[in-house]
């Protein structure tokens, strides 16, 4: 019984174990569930271009309904995906007013991300140079590897497909998206030190 | 040449890596916001009443500035339409450290079971036929309360705030 660290207990393993138990009637483990979630949640949520307010409210939202409803969510290991789900279509909700409700199938595609000149004042010299690799991905790339850059790679697969990539887009395989910003960094002489 | 069809590598591992420090950086996650979250998820599941801070004497600058004297503790006190609750912090006397703290509380409530939420998880007491009760070695840190009335099911708990202690 030695698990090697990387095959199975990617964060959504570990977020399903903690949801599990929580239904399971460990009350305190959904604490570890938001401690684990909220980073990856936030940045799925910031990357459909949300105000920091927005994010925050459909971030609390997405939680407060899967406490709500967490009997009838049909697989628990897949807490993960179903937060990203309802997060994301959660800050286009909050964005456009409560106007009108929309199924995920109408949540529009994410726009390119974008920084405060504040933020991009504080970047290093190499982190400038990634930024500007990265602008110049689609913004559908740019949306799925700033997400899973916050989860562990057994994770890729299901939180694309959350995103409403098409399966096969990323994980076991290397895919598009990774593989132009491998090339874009590849070919700079300034990324390679 | 590399493929998009190739396993992910370490490379692919490092670039992301780069990517995940970037946006951590540039637009980090609000360093309150699980928090919060936690707060909001027990508030919807106990149905409870979240209690008003009243008074605004914060535990928060407790230890900072000891004299000699002792000094006298802060109290706060919160109130919902059901029940009102008074604490206050000082040192534990079980303990020479300074590293635990005592609560000594007040509540409208008789018998009320009050509940002490902290970063080391909860431990409860009820309160006395005055109402009072303590709550001894705690940990310093957040903490928030939550009140409920064994001998009335028609009360809903109450949920505080959290304070520093």
């Amino acid at each position: 019984m030695t698990p090697t660290p990387t095959a199975s207990d990617g964060l959504g393993t570990l977020a399903g174990k903690a949801f599990a138990a929580y239904r399971a009637g460990e009350r305190e483990r959904l604490s570890e569930l938001v401690d684990l979630v909220t980073p990856v949640l936030w940045n799925a949520a910031r990357s459909q271009g949300g105000a920091p307010a927005t994010c925050e409210d459909a971030i609390q939202t997405a939680f407060l309904q899967l406490v709500d409803r967490a009997e009838s969510i049909n697989e628990p290991a897949a807490v993960l995906g179903w937060l990203v789900v309802v997060v994301k279509r959660e800050v286009w909700r909050l964005a456009r007013g409560s106007r009108r409700e929309f199924g995920v199938e109408e949540v529009p595609e994410a726009p390119a991300q974008q920084l405060d000149p504040e933020a991009q004042s504080i970047l290093s010299e190499r982190q400038r140079v990634l930024w500007k690799h990265v602008s110049t991905l689609s913004p559908r790339c740019q949306e799925l590897l700033r997400v899973i850059a916050f989860a562990d790679r057994p994770d890729y697969a299901a939180i694309a497909q959350s995103l409403g990539m098409p399966v096969g887009s990323i994980g076991p395989t290397r895919g598009r998206c990774l593989q132009k910003l491998r090339t874009t960094l590849g070919s700079d002489p300034g990324w390679a030190v | 040449m590399t493929s998009h069809t190739d396993a992910i590598d370490a490379r692919d591992l490092a670039n992301l890596g780069q990517v995940r420090d970037l946006f951590a950086h540039a637009d980090p996650v609000p360093g309150d916001l699980a928090e919060r979250i936690k707060f909001a998820i027990t508030v919807e599941a106990l149905h409870a009443e979240v209690a008003e801070l009243m008074d605004s004497a914060l535990l928060v600058t407790r230890g900072t500035d000891a004299k000699v004297e002792p000094t006298p503790t802060d109290s706060v006190t919160f109130t919902a339409a059901s029940v009102s609750l008074m604490v206050s912090a000082g040192p534990d006397d079980s303990d020479d450290t300074d590293d635990r703290v005592r609560v000594d509380g007040w509540v409208t409530v008789p018998g009320a079971q009050v509940e002490a939420v902290t970063t080391e998880g909860s431990s409860s007491v009820v309160s006395d036929a005055n109402g009072r009760f303590v709550l001894d070695d705690l940990p310093h840190g957040p903490v928030h309360f939550v009140v409920t009335d064994p001998g009335n099911e028609d009360m809903r708990p109450v949920i505080t705030p959290t304070i520093q202690i």
